[in-house]
């Protein structure tokens, strides 16, 4: 199966790279500097993850080259190396590496040395030598992933943050809805906008051939192979557990650094996810990201929360069975919200959903140690540019996900229907989509994202309880309580002082 | 004199070889096993044995300790014997025995995390050759989603590239047997089972024990095919003691519990290796 992907991927990057993007207005200023051919002879070397993410940096780098005379070298590393090797070349300084395809966790480990492993692009960003991609395009939300204490660092590229696809042809299916109602006492909600709905559809259509091509099939799809990507599943879904208008904090405790991970609500949500990975197949404990989006596009299940490759994947008539079939919503909600800070439950009258930027919204930081600085922020603003990212967003194989205003249709963004049209997209899909996702990422309640040294390593720790609870190696009680014990191990190696000032920091603390 | 010199200069580059990339690295690891030490933050402060009893606090060192005896006992007493069985086949005249045994002998030259990578496939429970042939009878397998199949999984693919090893060894050990002793043995026995029990697998026991080590320490430092495929999962049921250390060490740069690990193995290891040489130093005498 993974071989088909990567023969598909292949194939499709070899049609489309020829495409790639379109041009783009030059300022005259770039036109001048471009004549005085700057970057000859200047190689930038590009460390990123072996992913769909990486290839319009491939693609794009080519036709920077093109346009600018340097080269571009970019080196993949499989996620599960990723971080080490970037942290190795900054730590010791080697410096062998311009830029980093960095995911924003990683930020805390930057910012963690007295001078900082990644350079301020501000001074690039106003220079209009080098392209110009307009800041007000990229959304609060993910704005906060790219800054450090209000200065620019990241360069806009991938927006990650997952959201609730669903099969709309097979919910609308009034003889399911029927019988949904029958089981449950309520409609059937199209999309589901509590937890509880959620699960009770995810349950009503495993395990029984509902689109008729003669095998069962699934409520569910996700994927929970340890050391990829499941504990983004976790939080996305756990959010609406413990985040209220009255509580925003996920992870720490802002007055003590005292973890919350095993909290009442925690514990409510790791059971609610444990019974939901019974509403897929059991093999998804062993699945990797690109498996777990498969059986969706496949047509073998009905809902998969996920990131945004997937919409743009499922416009794929080779690889999608679900092209023109589906909806998207933001992550259901809840009532019925714990306050790990006060300890209580709280009852809300009407359903609270938080949004998430969860994920890595992968993109580009300069290392203090290039060498060529003012060349690598050129060929990242390249790929920031509207035209460019447009092109990246529209297609699923690019890894980068939408998340600029010039993504989204009116009125909360400035894209048409008919602009994804003429990616390839089925009409149908596309204002489900790009409507969840920006109703996810301009919901005032977010999921804080956790932005403090060691990043990496908590969010391993609730990669490895999820995994143990999902296993039934433990209880979710358990497996929480496993890795309460872990961040506080964590936090203490690293400094508590110095961790509860950095998340702090991070979060915005105001006492 | 000048002979005497150039010998010196010839084998310098293999001391200096020794000495920076063995010697110094073994002994500063040593030196940070005492120490709290995070790699960017650098070395902290003299802890003692704390990073050792660290260890010993904490549950997932015993988990990695637990799988990695499993492992280690199952897969290295499955291998010998089957090496073991299979040699002793093919020591006798039998059709297209060159054919056999350079084809038995194939998966000795692939790497332990190409190995794993074609677990990935072949275990893959929803499109994995095995249980699509399994689906014919019904069947299906959580070989990588559930704790004790993904052992399981792991252990057959050890097996696979590994028994080949105990095969070589053992088969040139029984080759050399001289043919002397089973002609004198066929005077008292014509049990097949006897001729090996007394005469075959006395004598090449030097050879079997060696197998044995070898395979022992290599299998204490698994690795590759266990990171490539399962990575430890699910949770933490596959999580061997390379894996914990590695994920220690080289992810979270924990130098000083990383290095109180490497030394801990390495002094299991040691005790095992010293105690067999022990055992059959006496047997020889």
């Amino acid at each position: 199966m993974r071989k088909k992907w990567i023969i598909g991927l292949v194939g499709i990057v070899l049609l489309t790279g020829m495409v790639a993007a379109s041009a783009y207005e030059m300022t005259p200023e770039r036109k001048a500097w471009l004549a005085t051919n700057p970057y000859k002879g200047v190689t930038v070397r590009v460390l990123t993850l072996k992913a769909t993410v990486s290839q319009p940096l491939f693609i794009l780098g080519r036709k920077w080259e093109k346009e600018t005379g340097g080269k571009v070298e970019v080196v993949e590393v499989p996620l599960a190396a990723f971080h080490q090797k970037i942290f190795t070349d900054l730590i010791t300084g080697m410096g062998e590496y311009d830029a980093f395809l960095t995911a924003s966790w990683y930020y805390g480990d930057y910012f963690s040395a007295p001078e900082p492993y990644i350079i301020s692009i501000e001074k690039f960003m106003r220079d209009p030598r080098f392209p110009q991609w307009d800041p007000k395009t990229v959304l609060p939300a993910m704005k906060k992933l790219l800054t450090w204490g209000g200065k620019w660092y990241g360069i806009p590229n991938d927006n990650d943050g997952q959201v609730l696809y669903y099969r709309e042809d097979i919910l609308k299916n009034p003889e399911y809805q029927r019988r949904f109602k029958a089981e449950f006492g309520y409609d059937l909600p199209i999309p589901p906008k509590t937890t509880k709905q959620f699960l009770d559809e995810a349950k009503f259509f495993n395990g029984w051939d509902w689109d008729k091509d003669g095998k069962a099939d699934y409520g569910v799809s996700m994927h929970l192979k340890v050391g990829e990507q499941a504990m983004f599943h976790y939080a996305s879904f756990a959010a609406p557990y413990v985040i209220s208008p009255d509580n925003r904090y996920f992870w720490f405790n802002p007055e003590n650094m005292d973890p919350l991970i095993n909290s009442e609500g925690h514990v409510a949500a790791m059971e609610d996810i444990v019974k939901l990975s019974h509403y897929g197949p059991r093999a998804m404990l062993a699945w990797t990201l690109g498996e777990g989006w498969d059986l969706f596009l496949k047509g073998d299940a009905v809902f998969c929360f996920t990131w945004g490759d997937l919409g743009a994947l499922a416009q794929d008539p080779k690889e999608s069975r679900v092209r023109g079939k589906i909806g998207a919503c933001p992550m259901p909600g809840r009532y019925k919200i714990y306050d790990p800070i006060k300890k209580i439950w709280r009852k809300y009258d009407k359903v609270i959903q938080v949004g998430n930027t969860t994920g890595g919204s992968w993109h580009l930081v300069i290392s203090r140690y290039s060498k060529h600085p003012e060349a690598t922020y050129d060929y990242a603003a390249f790929m920031a540019i509207k035209e460019n990212a447009f092109w990246n967003f529209t297609r699923g194989w690019t890894g980068v996900d939408p998340g600029r205003t010039f993504a989204f249709l009116p009125p909360y963004g400035t894209a048409s229907i008919q602009d994804y049209v003429e990616q390839g997209w089925d009409p149908h899909d596309v204002k489900p989509y790009t409507d969840a996702y920006y109703l996810d990422f301009t919901n005032p309640l977010q999921i804080l994202y956790l932005r403090i040294p060691g990043g990496e390593e908590y969010w391993r720790a609730l990669d490895f309880a999820l995994g143990k609870a999902v296993s039934g190696e433990l209880s979710p009680k358990e497996a929480l309580d496993e890795c309460y014990k872990d961040f506080v191990k964590i936090t203490n190696r690293l400094g508590k002082e110095r961790q509860l000032k950095l998340f702090r920091e991070s979060v915005e603390y105001g006492g | 004199m000048r002979k005497g010199y150039i010998k010196f200069v010839f084998l310098l580059p293999a001391v200096m070889w020794v000495l920076f990339f063995t010697i110094y690295p073994l002994v500063d690891s040593l030196r940070l096993s005492f120490f709290t030490y995070r790699l960017g933050m650098g070395v902290g402060e003299f802890v003692g044995f704390k990073n050792y009893l660290d260890l010993f606090k904490s549950p997932d060192f015993w988990n990695a300790c637990r799988v990695m005896f499993i492992y280690v006992v199952v897969a290295v007493s499955i291998e010998m014997g089957l090496g073991l069985g299979f040699a002793w086949v093919f020591s006798r005249e039998i059709k297209g025995k060159a054919f056999f045994r350079t084809v038995f002998t194939s998966p000795l030259f692939t790497t332990g995390v190409a190995v794993g990578y074609l677990g990935v496939t072949i275990f893959h429970e929803t499109g994995g050759p095995i249980n699509y042939l399994l689906g014919f009878i019904g069947k299906q397998v959580p070989w990588l989603s559930s704790g004790s199949w993904a052992m399981v999984s792991i252990i057959l693919l050890d097996v696979w590239r590994w028994t080949p090893f105990a095969f070589i060894i053992l088969l040139a050990a029984l080759q050399s047997v001289p043919e002397e002793m089973y002609e004198a043995a066929s005077l008292d026995t014509s049990s097949e089972l006897q001729i090996f029990r007394y005469i075959s697998f006395p004598t090449i026991l030097p050879a079997f024990t060696i197998a044995l080590l070898l395979r022992l320490i290599e299998a204490f430092k698994q690795f590759g095919l266990i990171f490539s495929l399962t990575e430890g999962g699910p949770g933490r049921t596959t999580e061997i003691y390379c894996v914990l250390n590695y994920r220690t060490s080289i992810k979270y740069f924990d130098f000083g519990h990383g290095s109180a690990m490497a030394f801990l193995l390495l002094l299991v290891v040691m005790v095992i290796i010293i105690q067999f040489f022990g055992r059959m130093r006496k047997i020889y005498e």
